[in-house]
């Protein structure tokens, strides 16, 4: 078999990738692509050698890319997988199930990550360029281990006219500075587009609400992403875009939601810009990733239209594993997610506390 | 009762014997007797040589029990009806069918007892209904994870007294005296149920298993055994199909270690459709734990170094099942006592701890009651 060097594959996915990604991959196409990765990552990662080996799913013996055997996403906090020496290091954010322990994502090609990402932010949330953006996602700079930071940076760099960060890597919400460029914005009615954690946002709406705004110039809009885990009170995602919409005047149809990790260096989107409000809840992947959702317990492809585990297959993820299985649960229907979110009973049901987050809770952060 | 538990038929008959044969009169006698000398303490003043004590029960003891290990509500609605004191339980989501029978019969046998007790269940967390309960209680007992437990301290009146049983670490130590040839399949067997009942859920099961090198039978000798006494289990004691979420904890913990098997870290052995797995781990580093009959097995060079590796655990550390250690047994009980550990116990008792036991270290009793003294009588 004449096998492709990473570097060699990064090239053409680069190149592919800025193509955009209005235009679906035909599946053979997308077929060749996957086994060429599949080979690269089987020969350079021990671990994941060993783990195909284990499962008799070999590039000599598997010819489409389902077959392919998908790693966990906890893997990512145990073991290091990258086919090269990483340009960066992401490190999962510490707020997922299975205690505080953090993963890590080595990234041997930074320029592939920026490549990847930039076509579905710039058909998901851009809606207008150059755009003033106000981000309540801690700048690279801050967060240099953020693979979420540097998705903002990068569509800063290349969508922005100006970018204004008011969050720290601590998370601490720069309350005046915020309210200060929201009302330059209201005053000169320059529309703005707000980037941040659900929670961050969250956050920022609390404040609002004790402390109004003048409604934020019609035209802005805003992208959020993350769940709600961690924040001090339980929301549902309706009252969620209430909040929002009566704190800052930005309606729902302009509320653009992501769905990434950091395990994953393709993001998906929400098209409710595009859609209108009928595309709710949905996620659209760009055209280098395959999402399936699997039975919980045999791993089998569910029905269309059923919900299952979601497993994701990413191009982007070609330094690293491209098969992932993640505990998020959804429907896939025509490629696209209906997202429901983390799948139910992950809290323990006994008397028992798992050891290893009482370990992890334990262990010096890195 | 198994479709609530989530258990198959056999585990909860196993785990219903287990209980109910504490919930006899000779047995709680003993448990009023070992913590408060004698039962008519409770009746009125019981005169010793330097003073005059009487036990008084809780005007009103409630109990939020979280979780679904079957039995623990009815033991913990027992210890306060020992007291005399009126009872409100509202049982874990998994625990609601036994303590609604027990109630039925309590009835039927004696209703003036039965009126005192109360089984009630709503979903834990129900502030306006927890609130009411616990404006008017003397004594509260919460059983449940540390978040639930501190949330349920915070909004305790300050006159009420409040007992946590929060969530627990159990481990277990199998020394060389156990690794002989002809010793080790016992010593894998009584692991194996002390790990399968409650199916890892309770806060007795042991979830690290410490085993000594440089017996006849090394860690890896042992985790093949310990694998064999699993798949014999399946028979008698099956495991159940894991729910959704715990089937996808386990298939991120397995494939992790498989991964980190790869790299020779660790080795994995588990039962496939059968929801139980042993990790054995050589590194010190803990792989993901998921629901299910999960257990890690370590080698360690002396049981005297167990202690040691417990010491970040202590404020969860609980039981510690041991096989093995001959005369050692008393010098390393004392060092597991003095990181934490609260019971030290062979495997074949670990599941079922009797009613007298010092549970998380305190008597079960003293803490639900209060004492007047007679002075100068």
């Amino acid at each position: 078999m004449g096998a492709r060097s990473l570097t060699h594959l990064t090239e053409e996915l680069e190149r592919r990738f800025a193509a955009g990604v209005e235009k679906p991959w035909p599946a053979d196409e997308f077929n060749a692509l996957a086994m060429d990765a599949f080979a690269i990552q089987f020969e350079a990662i021990p671990a994941y050698r060993g783990f195909c080996e284990g499962r008799k799913r070999t590039p000599s013996t598997v010819s489409s890319w389902h077959e392919v055997p998908a790693i966990p996403a906890d893997a990512f906090k145990h073991l290091d997988l990258s086919v090269g020496e990483p340009e960066v290091v992401f490190r999962t954010s510490g707020t997922t199930r299975g205690g505080d322990r953090r993963g890590r994502h080595l990234v041997p090609s930074a320029s592939l990550y920026r490549a990847s990402l930039l076509p579905p932010f710039e058909a998901h949330v851009l809606d207008q360029s150059p755009v003033r953006i106000v981000s309540l996602i801690p700048s690279p700079e801050h967060s240099p281990d953020s693979s979420l930071s540097f998705m903002v940076g990068a569509a800063a760099a290349a969508f922005a006219s100006q970018a204004h960060w008011f969050v720290d890597a601590g998370g601490a919400l720069d309350e005046d500075g915020l309210r200060t460029q929201l009302g330059r914005s209201s005053s000169t009615d320059e529309p703005v587009l707000i980037l941040g954690t659900a929670i961050a946002i969250l956050h920022a709406v609390e404040r609002f609400e004790t402390t109004p705004i003048e409604p934020l110039p019609d035209g802005s809009w805003i992208m959020e992403t993350g769940g709600f885990k961690g924040f001090d009170r339980e929301i549902s995602r309706a009252d969620f875009y209430e909040s929002v919409t009566s704190a800052t005047g930005v309606p729902r149809g302009r509320i653009v939601s992501e769905y990434g990790m950091t395990e994953l260096l393709s993001q998906l989107y929400e098209p409710v810009l595009s859609e209108g409000l009928g595309a709710a809840g949905v996620f659209v992947p760009p055209p280098w990733l395959r999402v399936r959702a699997l039975d919980p317990v045999t791993l089998g492809e569910v029905g269309p239209g059923d919900p299952g585990l979601l497993a994701f297959f990413d191009l982007a993820n070609v330094g690293s594993v491209c098969h992932v299985l993640t505990e998020d649960v959804g429907a896939v229907v025509d490629g696209r997610v209906h997202l429901q979110g983390r799948i139910e009973g992950a809290e323990p049901r006994g008397c028992s506390r798992a050891m290893d987050e009482l370990m992890a809770s334990h262990r010096p952060s890195s | 009762m198994p479709a609530t538990a989530g258990y198959s038929k056999e585990m909860a008959v196993a785990v219903l014997d287990g209980m109910a044969a504490d919930w006899t009169r000779e047995r709680l006698l003993a448990l009023v007797r070992a913590e408060l000398r004698t039962e008519h303490a409770l009746d009125g003043f019981v005169h010793t040589a330097d003073r005059s004590a009487m036990a008084i029960g809780p005007s009103l003891c409630v109990q939020i029990v979280a979780g679904s290990v079957p039995g623990v509500g009815v033991t913990a609605l027992l210890r306060s009806l020992l007291l005399k004191g009126p009872t409100l339980v509202k049982p874990g989501r998994g625990d609601v069918i036994l303590p609604v029978l027990f109630a039925r019969a309590l009835r039927e046998v004696d209703p003036d007892l039965a009126d005192a007790l109360a089984v009630l269940y709503w979903r834990g967390g129900a502030r306006s209904l927890e609130s009411a309960a616990l404006a008017r209680a003397e004594v509260v007992t919460a059983y449940g994870s540390d978040q639930t437990v501190a949330e349920l301290r915070l909004r305790t009146p300050p006159t009420a007294r409040f007992v946590a049983y929060h969530h627990r670490v159990s481990v277990g130590i199998v020394g060389r005296d156990a690794l002989s040839n002809d010793e080790v399949d016992r010593a894998a067997a009584d692991v194996a149920l002390s790990v399968a009942l409650f199916d890892q859920r309770g806060c007795v099961s042991p979830q690290v298993v410490f085993v000594e090198e440089g017996g006849l039978c090394g860690p890896e000798a042992f985790a093949a055994a310990l694998g064999e006494q699993f798949r014999l289990l399946e028979t008698r004691l099956p495991s159940v199909a894991p729910d959704p979420g715990e089937a996808s904890a386990q298939h991120q913990m397995r494939g992790t270690a498989e991964l980190m098997a790869a790299l020779g870290e660790v080795t994995v052995i588990h039962g496939g459709d059968a929801a139980w797995t042993i990790v054995l781990d050589g590194t010190g580093e803990l792989v993901p734990s998921a629901g299910g009959r999960c257990v890690r097995v370590r080698g360690v060079s002396d049981a005297s170094d167990v202690p040691a590796l417990l010491t970040p655990f202590a404020g969860h550390l609980q039981t510690v099942g041991v096989a093995g250690l001959g005369e050692r047994l008393d010098p390393v009980a004392r060092a597991l006592g003095s990181v934490g550990a609260s019971r030290v116990v062979p495997f074949s008792s670990v599941a079922f701890p009797p009613p007298w036991w010092h549970h998380d270290g305190r008597g079960p009793l003293l803490d639900l009651l209060r004492w007047v003294d007679l002075e100068g009588a």
